[in-house]
């Protein structure tokens, strides 16, 4: 296995840009996750990576070597793909067979590695079976299998999971990451479910917009979001984003809406201070916010748009100064729509985004 | 809203006569019905009287309450004749040769014209020139390429000094085939080039990029991905081809008209000729008896290699 390296790596189609100016490096045996929504710009990263596409600019390092200019077959890499990719013609074995066979090792071997790839994966009972005969789930382990035998130095994954149904989605993912543990293997894995992300990752490379919006382990993404972006696109639901108007009072600083005031805490006072302007985003968690049903110090008033119980928790959608907040409840309290509530914002717990550049405020 | 009336089909079982299923389902029965009847009429009835005319000794006359019944002779005399060999030695070298460069040149053009550079349109569109242009528009143009005293191709063999005179390519026993077969191969390549040209592009972009990164190079990634993709559709294509080459009559009927002394005669122009030259419609059913035949042993393969076409279709 080997660390990969992509420096300042730009992608450009004529006047679009596909990639642009991306950096970051994926230590050897490090699992990072490629997250953003569709048209990011993560899919065409992996195939700059694989080199099944020419990169505009920058360069792009596997282990110690420069590989711009290689061809795929000479990168030393192996893929999963979305539909699998498996050649319908050939059995299992075959299909597994086949990057040995390409790269013309003894046939004694390639029967050895085969068939030690089909005992790791539990799929020596299907190898004479031609890749129709097999359900999604085993088409994926196949597939699986097929990067596995070469031994290569870093394995890119683009949605391997997405064409699964959900069950056996969540069950795949439990065996990819035992599959990384075990094989201590470089994997840069693209998707666009940042659960996936987050239950499997070392690091998270958030995309959007063709370029790299942070680069982080999860949990720091999901703690310390750089910008809005972040912050909505990771975490289920997603962060909750109220613009608010900032007032100074001398030493005191607030959040200001529609007739209500928030005190805000020395730290975050000065991060507020620290805006562009006098619009500043507070973000929050549903986990953070806590729910009233009177007036408090320094609680917001809102009103119950929506109830949605889940089981375990309860979701609450409130409208505050004409944005959405989504707070959370244990089951058993009962809140009704069109109340008026009161939210306590966690002040340790809360983000404060600069409006103009949409950027963390630190 | 039961469309179909009579007793209820749950007790129905399959040994259940035909005669009691039609009853049954009479109303299906009689939607199809008017179908059925156009084609008894328009097939049916066509091979049924052929059929029976091969038995018959007929009058060059159309006055066929003279015919007089032969049983097997026709086909006796057809078995037996020299002519009957020859021609279909020349039938199998006319479908095999024709079939297999069409498809050959077919797979080469739209293989070419699969990836992307300038001017790929236009060149599309002058490679379809010899598929929609007429057959006999074709044959007469090629009868003057080969022209002995006006052709083309007879005045650049001379100039380039490959002969000393221009060949006589269509009234020399050796060349009237082949040169034949040179123009239905122009006039078919097309066909194979459009159905190869789809099949393509149904070939998923997936497997290439994975058969890229497992290592295959261009000719490895045609031989293991796209060729067993193309299986299907290249049946489809050559049992077409197989089926109009058999059935070809305007180019070497318009060009050589079967000869010199017989050496370009394929069954179709031999029949028309027995029929419409010598009037034998008897002898001329009798052959077309034979044609039909291997038609329909051609058509089985075809079906069989549609359906497995699709089975064989992966997700």
């Amino acid at each position: 296995m080997a660390k990969v390296t992509l420096e300042n790596v730009v992608k450009t189609y004529g006047p679009v840009t596909a990639v642009g100016d991306v950096s970051f490096t994926v230590q050897d045996g490090e699992f990072v996750a490629l997250v953003g929504p569709s048209g990011c710009g993560k899919t065409t990263t992996l195939n700059l990576i694989a080199g099944l596409i020419p990169i505009s600019g920058g360069n792009i390092r596997i282990g110690d070597k420069l590989v711009n200019d290689l061809d795929p077959k000479d990168r030393d890499i192996a893929m999963v793909f979305q539909n699998y990719a498996l050649y319908p013609n050939k059995t299992v074995a075959k299909n597994l067979a086949f990057p040995l066979q390409m790269r013309r090792l003894p046939k004694d071997e390639i029967a050895r590695k085969v068939a030690e790839a089909a005992r790791v994966l539990d799929i020596t009972h299907l190898l004479e079976r031609k890749p129709r005969e097999l359900s999604g789930g085993q088409q994926q382990r196949v597939a699986l299998g097929r990067a596995l035998v070469r031994d290569p130095r870093a394995f890119l994954m683009d949605e391997p999971l997405s064409n699964l149904d959900a069950k056996l989605r969540v069950q795949m993912r439990t065996e990819l990451k035992r599959f990384h543990q075990d094989l201590k293997a470089t994997i840069i894995y693209v998707t666009h479910d940042q659960l996936e992300a987050v239950t499997m990752a070392d690091k998270m490379a958030v995309m959007n917009g063709g370029t790299l919006q942070q680069y982080d382990s999860p949990k720091n993404v999901f703690d310390h979001p750089v910008n809005t972006f972040v912050a909505s696109f990771v975490g289920s639901p997603a962060m909750s984003l109220v613009p608010l108007r900032r007032v100074v009072e001398g030493d005191a600083v607030a959040l200001a809406g529609d007739g209500w005031q928030m005190p805000l805490s020395p730290a975050n006072a000065r991060k507020a201070l620290s805006a562009k302007s006098d619009t500043v985003i507070l973000g929050a968690r549903h986990s953070t916010i806590a729910l009233h049903d009177g007036p408090r110090e320094g609680a917001v008033p809102g009103r119950v748009y929506t109830v949605e119980p889940t089981g375990d928790v309860t979701f609450v959608q409130v409208h505050v100064d004409g944005a959405i907040v989504i707070a959370s409840l244990a089951p058993d309290v009962a809140v009704r729509s069109d109340t008026n509530v009161w939210l306590g914002f966690d002040q340790s717990r809360m983000h404060l985004f600069d409006c103009e550049t949409q950027m963390a405020l630190t | 809203m039961a469309v179909s009336s009579g007793p209820v089909t749950g007790s129905l079982r399959r040994d259940d006569g035909l005669l009691r299923r039609i009853v049954t389902h009479r109303a299906d029965y009689a939607y199809v019905l008017p179908a059925l009847v156009v084609m008894m009429v328009v097939i049916a009835y066509p091979i049924w009287f052929t059929v029976d005319m091969s038995f018959y000794k007929t009058p060059a006359s159309l006055q066929l309450r003279d015919r007089t019944f032969v049983g097997w002779k026709n086909y006796h005399t057809i078995l037996t004749a020299p002519a009957f060999w020859s021609v279909t030695l020349n039938t199998l070298i006319w479908t095999v040769a024709s079939t297999f460069f069409a498809f050959l040149l077919g797979l080469g053009a739209a293989l070419s014209l699969h990836r992307e550079f300038a001017g790929r349109a236009v060149l599309r569109a002058i490679l379809l020139i010899p598929y929609v242009i007429s057959a006999v528009a074709a044959s007469y143009l090629w009868k003057w390429l080969y022209h002995s005293d006006f052709g083309v191709i007879g005045a650049l063999s001379v100039q380039w000094g490959f002969t000393d005179k221009p060949i006589n390519f269509l009234d020399n026993i050796h060349t009237a085939l082949p040169s034949l077969i040179v123009v239905n191969i122009w006039r078919e390549f097309s066909f194979a080039m459009i159905m190869l040209m789809a099949g393509l592009q149904t070939v998923p972009e997936q497997l290439l990029r994975a058969a890229q990164v497992d290592g295959a190079n261009a000719w490895q990634r045609f031989w293991h991905v796209t060729a067993p993709h193309l299986k299907g559709v290249s049946m489809v294509t050559v049992l077409l081809l197989m089926v109009a080459n058999f059935n070809s009559f305007i180019v070497p009927w318009l060009m050589t008209g079967g000869g010199p002394a017989g050496a370009s005669d394929i069954w179709i122009t031999h029949i028309y000729q027995i029929a419409f030259g010598r009037q034998n419609w008897g002898l001329a059913s009798a052959y077309s008896v034979i044609l039909f035949i291997v038609m329909m042993c051609l058509g089985y393969f075809y079906v069989q290699a549609l359906t497995r076409g699709d089975k064989g279709r992966p997700e």
